[in-house]
């Protein structure tokens, strides 16, 4: 989230797209109540109306897949009509800035396609640069060199009625949705999985950041981009790199072909470069030193050219190549697409450990009814966790709030915290590998780990790493500005510093007073970076630092006082530093331009200290710096915007085309969605062995339109046979008005919805949704397209 | 005296019964609320955050020898303000439950049972196999446009999990994965 879950109070028109808050974040909904009893208008937009569709003001039913041409429709019509807030596209975008002229749209690629390899080069998405390397900026928007000419004319062929017939919502749904967000104010985007379970999923996102960059609806109370995230601390996972592309803080990992550290400079730059000497002096401690790279070489190094998704695990044990998983809390014999490759996968390796609380799918994944266990070779070793109720720790809300959770209860039985379970493993390795010579054991030898073996006594130690260290004075690091790039500071993730002082640890904080009525509460918990609530608020004052909005003011330069001020952290980049000046003039000052990206142009930033190294370069999305319409790769339809580039270029699928069939709607007429439910929750390995939400809702099912039960002869309750190019399991039907038949391109489409919460262990069984979804995913995050397959189902 | 809300409920928790006979009158919401206090009486509490979605909900856990008797949403976090889903509020039944899993497992190679391991053996038997992986399947360098460059890897281990963890344990798996030289790491995030 860019703001937090009590802001959403705030906004006076809240767009809810791909989420069923009502159900999946049900808490947000206090504050949307909030919203709407101070005026502000609610808009749903979902493939089927669920409660959360109840309180809004508008819904609107869109075929899965295509929120692109529903916003781009939008955004066409706010540049055609030029409702855009002038004075913030012109000063806190890159609108004015000039592109490179060889960029180009047509037929559906940008420039620099490669047919074969299906990859972009970005060379023509750059900047044009002056002398000094910078950007040459326009002084008019109607400048056809200029960004937002490009944009306009990108935009163009998304009128209303194309978006129609691409969405199925009607024109006068889509003008009335425009309408409503365009004249009220300030407006905020929350979405979900809904939105990211998609081939074009980063670009749905960044679809997102070019409407709310052109109503300049970011960085104030009540706006921004709010990501409601699935899992307790799937922020916390992913802030502290569990993926295989990055770092802890969010800079890439570095790939083989980089092997010094001013190597890996050169693609990422100093500015990140600084984060990065301070994690290896977290992990190597006096081992890390100038002279040998601060450890650098001790690291694992990427193959540049290969994917290491979750979905390349289970594609490398078929060939025999991956043979040992540890899974910790998750089960991906119910959660993962194409379960009957990822079943395949497991059988292949040679041992498989899990640590979780209760019996897993995963775990027991050679009791799945109908195999024969004693064809399967893989040893399975089952650690018993302690629950989130039996251990001490924190946790990172999707507003970024870290939360310190206390325990007054032992573990159940023998089990053990995973933070102990990391621990026994990491020390015995050690202690295997401690007469070894041999170099790749040497990183053994040289990483930091002495920690204390109790439970909370360690957690409270590894917060302390994290935070970080003024390695001179020995004292807890400050924030983000005490770390040094030289080496004398430390800090397990830079985000974090600051979490955990000398003043105390702020991941405990109670302090309930929230002067500003605005929902900030300054004093409860501590969130990352430094405090800052909503993040970008640089970009809520002008370029003066005036307020834009002297209403919803936030932040503010105080020229007798000579600092910036206001409701919240400034997010700047030195707090003294005037609107004229490097450290106070940048509305997004994590960015080389120090301005939003309408175009996601690329940009290396040059850096005078360190000439020639770069401060800072530009991450783009793979598949284009514009968001385009694609088709789902599974579509029931042609793509009407070009024909003959149909899906996503950018996509490789199949991977293996034995295993990733692709259903043809002539055989799989009708376009399946899934989702979780309020009383069940994800792979429901918790939720399931649960009596009260067993009791709640007992079984999976599937809902469809009522014209679809009377065309098949079903009525509620009736079993029935659905199926896909992967899988076919047979499951209870629930009819229901909450999906209608769609118009898309002039022809019916029909579409269905299922929960994918079940699996054969637990109190309640049922059959996996996930045996007939796909595992294709977008070529940015690899995350699949679960929100849009094509299913058949004939009455059982 | 600043007093906030749950210090609140339990000073009248305190003072209920006497209150509502005597100031109040007899009032049936009062009377429930003392009965509950009562329930509480002895117990020990702390507060946690719910573990369902990434809203982040307070919650507060009572303990009464040794077990978990009560959870309920905390009235005073700024978030929730009390309230809690119906998932979050069933949570008092995880440590108490008899499904859960209490003791290391073991299944054999083709085998089609589970036997109960000491811890010791658990995890002799992980970093004993791991170890055997990593060894035999430690790739030294990669090679491009005809020059070698370290790899340091292996790509036949991988480690996956987990957006249930705390921060902690997350740095923690991370850390431990990337000294195993482990690329293939990975968890929920992509689901």
């Amino acid at each position: 989230m860019t703001n937090h879950w009590i802001d959403l109070k705030n906004a006076k028109v809240i767009l809810i797209e791909g989420s069923n808050a009502a159900e999946n974040h049900s808490m947000s909904m206090k504050w949307i109540m909030r919203a709407k009893e101070n005026g502000a208008k609610v808009i749903h937009v979902d493939p089927r109306y669920t409660r959360t569709s109840k309180i809004a003001d508008i819904y609107a039913q869109i075929r899965p897949g295509t929120d692109i041409a529903f916003l781009g429709a939008i955004i066409n019509y706010i540049l055609e009509n030029k409702l855009y807030n002038e004075e913030f596209v012109r000063t806190h975008t890159n609108a004015l800035y000039y592109t490179n002229e060889d960029f180009s749209f047509d037929n559906g690629v940008f420039s620099g396609y490669d047919e074969e390899e299906k990859k972009y080069a970005t060379d023509s998405w750059s900047y044009q640069l002056n002398e000094e390397g910078t950007p040459i900026i326009g002084t008019s928007l109607d400048d056809p060199q200029c960004g937002f000419t490009k944009l306009k004319k990108f935009y163009s062929r998304y009128t209303f009625q194309v978006a129609s017939d691409i969405t199925g919502i009607p024109v006068e749904t889509i003008k009335l949705i425009a309408d409503t967000y365009v004249n009220a104010g300030p407006g905020t985007i929350m979405y979900a999985l809904g939105m990211t379970q998609h081939t074009v999923g980063v670009q749905n996102i960044r679809s997102f950041g070019v409407l709310q960059l052109l109503l300049g609806n970011v960085g104030k109370p009540g706006t921004g981009i709010n990501a409601l995230r699935g899992e307790p601390n799937v922020q916390g996972s992913t802030d502290f790199a569990l993926l295989f592309n990055y770092a802890p803080g969010y800079f890439n990992w570095p790939n083989s072909n980089q092997p010094t550290l001013e190597d890996w400079t050169k693609k990422n730059g100093t500015f990140r470069r600084r984060f990065f000497v301070n994690l290896l002096k977290a992990w190597f401690g006096e081992n890390a030193t100038p002279d040998n790279d601060f450890g650098y070489g001790w690291l694992p190094k990427k193959d540049a050219n290969k994917n290491y998704s979750i979905y390349r695990i289970f594609e490398t044990a078929l060939d025999n190549t991956m043979k040992f998983m540890y899974i910790v809390g998750q089960n991906p014999m119910v959660t993962s697409p194409n379960l009957n490759l990822v079943h395949e996968g497991f059988c292949k390796l040679d041992m498989l450990v899990v640590n979780d609380l209760f019996m897993t799918e995963t775990a027991s994944f050679w009791e799945k009814p109908g195999v024969d266990p004693s064809e399967i070779k893989t040893e399975v070793i089952f650690l018993p966790a302690a629950s989130f109720l039996e251990k001490e720790g924190t946790l990172t809300n999707s507003g970024r709030l870290v939360q310190w959770r206390y325990t007054g209860i032992k573990p159940v039985g023998k089990a053990k915290s995973d933070l102990e379970i990391f621990d026994l493993i990491y020390t015995k390795m050690r202690d295997l590998y401690k007469n070894s010579t041999d170099p790749k054991d040497e990183i053994f030898k040289r990483m930091t780990w002495e920690y204390p073996k109790e439970n909370t006594s360690m957690a409270d130690a590894v917060l302390k790493e994290i935070n970080g260290y003024d390695l001179k004075t020995g004292k807890l690091a400050t924030g983000i500005s005490a770390l040094k790039d030289d080496g004398s500071t430390s800090s397990g993730n830079w985000l974090y510093a600051g979490v955990y002082t000398e003043e105390g640890n702020h991941s405990m904080r109670t302090g309930n007073s929230d002067p500003s009525g605005l929902g900030v509460f300054p004093e409860f918990k501590w969130c990352w970076p430094g405090n800052i609530k909503i993040i970008y608020n640089r970009a809520s004052a002008d370029i003066n630092g005036k307020p834009f909005d002297e209403k919803n003011k936030y932040i503010w330069w105080d020229a007798a006082e000579g600092r910036w001020t206001g409701y919240d952290i400034p997010d700047v980049g030195n707090i003294n530093d005037g609107p004229d000046q490097p450290g106070g003039r940048k509305p997004f000052r994590m960015t080389g331009e120090g301005v939003g990206r309408l175009i996601a142009n690329t940009y290396h930033d040059p850096d005078v200290t360190y000439e020639p190294l770069p401060r800072d370069v530009s991450s783009v999305p793979a598949d284009g710096p514009l968001p385009e319409f694609y088709e789902p790769v599974e579509s029931p339809t042609t793509n009407i915007l070009h024909p003959n580039v149909a899906i996503n270029p950018c996509l490789k699928y199949p991977r293996i085309e034995a295993k990733q069939p692709i259903g043809k709607k002539e055989d799989f007429p009708y376009v399946l969605c899934t989702s979780s439910i309020a009383e069940h929750w994800c792979a429901g390995s918790v939720t399931r062995n649960v009596p009260w939400l067993n009791e709640l809702v007992k079984e999976t099912y599937i809902e469809m339109p009522v014209k679809l039960a009377d065309k098949l002869s079903v009525k509620n309750g009736d079993r029935v046979a659905v199926s896909s190019a992967r899988g076919e399991i047979e499951v209870k039907v629930m009819v229901t008005h909450r999906i209608q038949p769609l118009q898309i391109n002039g022809e019916e489409v029909t579409v269905v919805w299922m929960p994918y919460n079940w699996g054969y262990k637990g109190l309640s069984t049922a059959a996996s949704t996930n045996l007939l979804t796909i595992d294709a995913g977008d070529p940015n995050t690899w995350i699949q397209e679960t929100k849009a397959c094509l299913v058949n189902i004939k009455k059982a | 005296m600043k007093i906030n809300r749950r210090e609140f409920v339990k000073l009248s928790g305190v003072l209920g019964v006497g209150l509502a006979i005597t100031e109040l009158g007899f009032d049936v919401k009062k009377i429930k609320a003392s009965t509950k206090e009562f329930k509480l009486e002895d117990s020990k509490e702390f507060t946690s955050v719910c573990t369902f979605c990434s809203v982040g909900c307070g919650m507060i856990c009572h303990v009464k020898d040794e077990k978990l008797i009560n959870l309920e949403g905390d009235p005073d976090h700024v978030i929730n303000e009390g309230s809690l889903c119906s998932k979050g509020a069933s949570m008092s039944v995880v440590p108490n439950s008899d499904q859960r899993v209490k003791t290391p497992l073991y299944r054999a190679p083709g085998s089609d049972k589970w036997q109960e391991i000491s811890w010791d053996e658990a995890i002799d038997k992980v970093t004993k196999k791991m170890k055997e992986v990593r060894d035999e399947n430690w790739i030294t360098k990669d090679s491009e446009d005809g020059k070698d460059y370290p790899a340091n890897r292996t790509e036949a281990i991988s480690i996956v999990g987990g957006a249930q963890n705390n921060n902690e344990e997350c740095y923690l798996l991370a850390k431990m994965a990337r000294a195993l030289g482990v690329t293939y790491i990975e968890h929920q995030a992509r689901l």
